[in-house]
């Protein structure tokens, strides 16, 4: 059985991140208030030192805990790394955002941290209870998180409205998960795939599951029809969480999503991805049209961001070692992009407190370094060449062409040509009309985030130049995975 | 009793409730409706378990862990509909529309 053989030294990472968050927890009580960025520092600086404990101590682990029901594998190391390094990228740039809009910093970084935990935990789990749960940690926290300006109505509205539909979605998820274990039997990714392979017919208690996890998953990475929630929550939401939001969120919710589909559910494939492919077709069409007609920045990007979903789609769609590598690329890709953008943006917001497309008139002027910074996302969120938006791109579409999904690559072409328009309107603000009238004078951007935006920028080009090591990265971290895939890889050159 | 009957309760509790989250307008309400989806799910998770899978605890442990679950999620949701009740003077959903589309 499973006594003697759990390695609990294996989850030192995680232990650690608890352990950071009630320490800032703590810390809380003994700071006064004008001193409480020190609770942003020793988060930045805890994460960074598990970081760099956790990368030499856990390479190339493979191993499992409970049975197979948490995973310790290069899989789950490269998204631990993924979520520790957004989580201190957040944080970092939400200091001046907090000391200037909201209250209880203490509470605030602590449950970033909190959230950190859990999106590690979900890239991790190789069961579907587990993956319940750390999922709901994620979203708990998100919870509160975008309700954070309490005075603020529309964080207020945000909030309630992120979790009814969320705890409504959580319903729908379980009554799958269960419907699947009475399926098949085990809740458990390795074992399902097993029973999967011996069957011929999937029986109704199966498809209703499979049916109803997809919907409780789609609502919670905000696919197209599951996205209602999204644009609101992103608007309502402070600026730093609707960052936090669109990147951390679909990260760890593409971790869990690959890892399940892969190990537990690939011997099915017929009869899911031509649910998965319409999903993603629908989500990146209905994404990019939408964001067209929008007038708040952050609610463009929340639409944009549900375009970016129906592309992670295409590649669980494909699911093979070329689009699980397509999928992560275009995830670190997406991810870094994203930050530079919500971080630019936050800096303009930290002084001008505006957030309509029309107020960026005149930024070239008044801020030549934000505005070429979000030129620069938001080309590469668009895909030029030379920038990571193309490169990921490049992959993930490249990817689902190999394997069968042509019509879905070419769907996908059209649905970036579309978003290149709404993004070149925000170019057009920014480096054509002038500012209206008293509001030409320069943007004071406090030197963190002139760092922050400018590293995160840079990295959006040595991306999109040099992907090599990350790319290397991700196929280890694919093989573990899906290690009976061929070992063919993408190259560029 | 069959698992059909369990199966056939339970499903008509999961249609119960979500009909109550598309057609009430009060917050609570709609989280009174809720959880009565995720008690369909708790039914439905015993009855596999006692039915297709006995002697192993499965089922057990996921409804224990869903009821755990299903009160803090309460918890937090009622904090927040608090915070709506300041700010707005009101429970109803249908009233907090500052934004839209």
């Amino acid at each position: 059985m499973m006594e003697a053989d759990v390695h609990f030294e294996l989850l030192w990472p995680e232990f650690l991140v608890a352990g950071l968050a009630f320490v800032i927890f703590t810390l809380d009580f003994f700071l006064r208030p004008e001193r409480k960025n020190i609770l942003a520092w020793v988060s930045v600086i805890g994460l960074a030192g598990i970081l760099a404990f956790t990368i030499p101590y856990l390479l190339d682990e493979n191993d499992s805990l409970f049975n197979g029901l948490y995973r310790i594998d290069d899989y789950a190391l490269f998204f631990k790394v993924l979520s520790m390094a957004i989580g201190g990228v957040v944080i970092l740039g939400s200091i001046h955002y907090v000391n200037r809009y909201l209250t209880h910093p203490g509470e605030y970084y602590a449950i970033l941290l909190l959230s950190v935990l859990a999106m590690m935990m979900m890239a991790a789990s190789g069961e579907l209870l587990t993956a319940y749960l750390s999922l709901e940690l994620l979203s708990f926290c998100l919870y509160i998180l975008s309700g954070f300006a309490l005075q603020n109505k529309k964080s207020n509205e945000a909030s309630i409205k992120y979790i009814l539909l969320g705890a409504f979605s959580s319903g729908l998820l379980l009554y799958g998960i269960v419907m699947l274990y009475g399926a098949m039997g085990t809740t458990s990714f390795a074992e399902m795939a097993i029973f999967l392979e011996g069957i011929e017919d999937i029986d109704g208690r199966l498809l209703i599951g499979l049916t109803l996890l997809i919907a409780g998953l789609g609502f919670k990475m905000a696919a197209v029809p599951f996205h209602m929630w999204a644009p609101d929550v992103y608007e309502g939401a402070p600026m730093p969480i609707t960052a936090y939001i669109a990147v951390g969120s679909k990260v760890a919710a593409f971790a869990l999503v690959l890892r399940l589909f892969a190990e537990g559910l690939l011997p099915a494939i017929e009869q899911w991805n031509v649910l998965i492919a319409g999903l993603a077709a629908l989500t990146m069409l209905f994404g990019n049209l939408v964001a067209l007609a929008q007038t708040n920045v952050k609610r463009m990007l929340a639409y944009s961001s549900v375009g970016q979903v129906g592309f992670l789609l295409m590649g669980v769609a494909a699911l093979s070692t070329l689009s699980s590598n397509g999928l992560m690329v275009h995830l670190v890709g997406y991810s870094v992009t994203n930050l530079a953008v919500f971080f630019a943006i936050t800096a303009f917001y930290n002084v001008t407190g505006k957030e309509e497309i029309a107020d960026f008139a005149g930024l070239a002027s008044r801020s030549p370094f934000l505005a070429a910074a979000i030129t620069i996302s938001l080309f590469s969120l668009a895909g030029l060449p030379f920038l990571a938006g193309f490169v990921t791109k490049f992959y993930l579409f490249s990817a689902a062409a190999a394997e069968d999904l042509l019509w879905l690559a070419g769907v996908a072409m059209v649905a970036s040509l579309i978003s290149l328009y709404y993004y070149l309107k925000v170019i057009r603000e920014m480096y054509i009309n002038p500012a209206a009238d008293g509001e030409g004078s320069t943007i004071q951007i406090p030197g963190l985030l002139y760092g922050l935006v400018g590293i995160l920028v840079i990295s959006v080009i040595l991306l999109g130049v040099y992907p090599d090591p990350v790319v290397n990265m991700i196929e280890d971290a694919t093989a573990v995975i899906l290690p009976g895939g061929d070992a063919s890889t993408l190259n560029l050159r | 009793m069959e698992l059909y009957h369990v199966e056939m309760l339970s499903a008509a509790l999961f249609a119960i409730g979500i009909y109550g989250v598309l057609a009430r307008r009060n917050a609570v309400m709609i989280l009174m409706s809720i959880e009565l989806v995720l008690n369909a799910v708790n039914i439905n998770a015993v009855a596999y378990a006692a039915f297709l899978d006995p002697g192993r605890l499965v089922g057990q442990v996921i409804t224990i862990f869903v009821i755990t679950v299903a009160a803090a999620e309460v918890g937090l949701a009622m904090a927040i509909i608090l915070r709506l009740y300041r700010t707005r003077a009101t429970a109803n959903v249908d009233e907090a529309d500052s934004m839209k589309w």
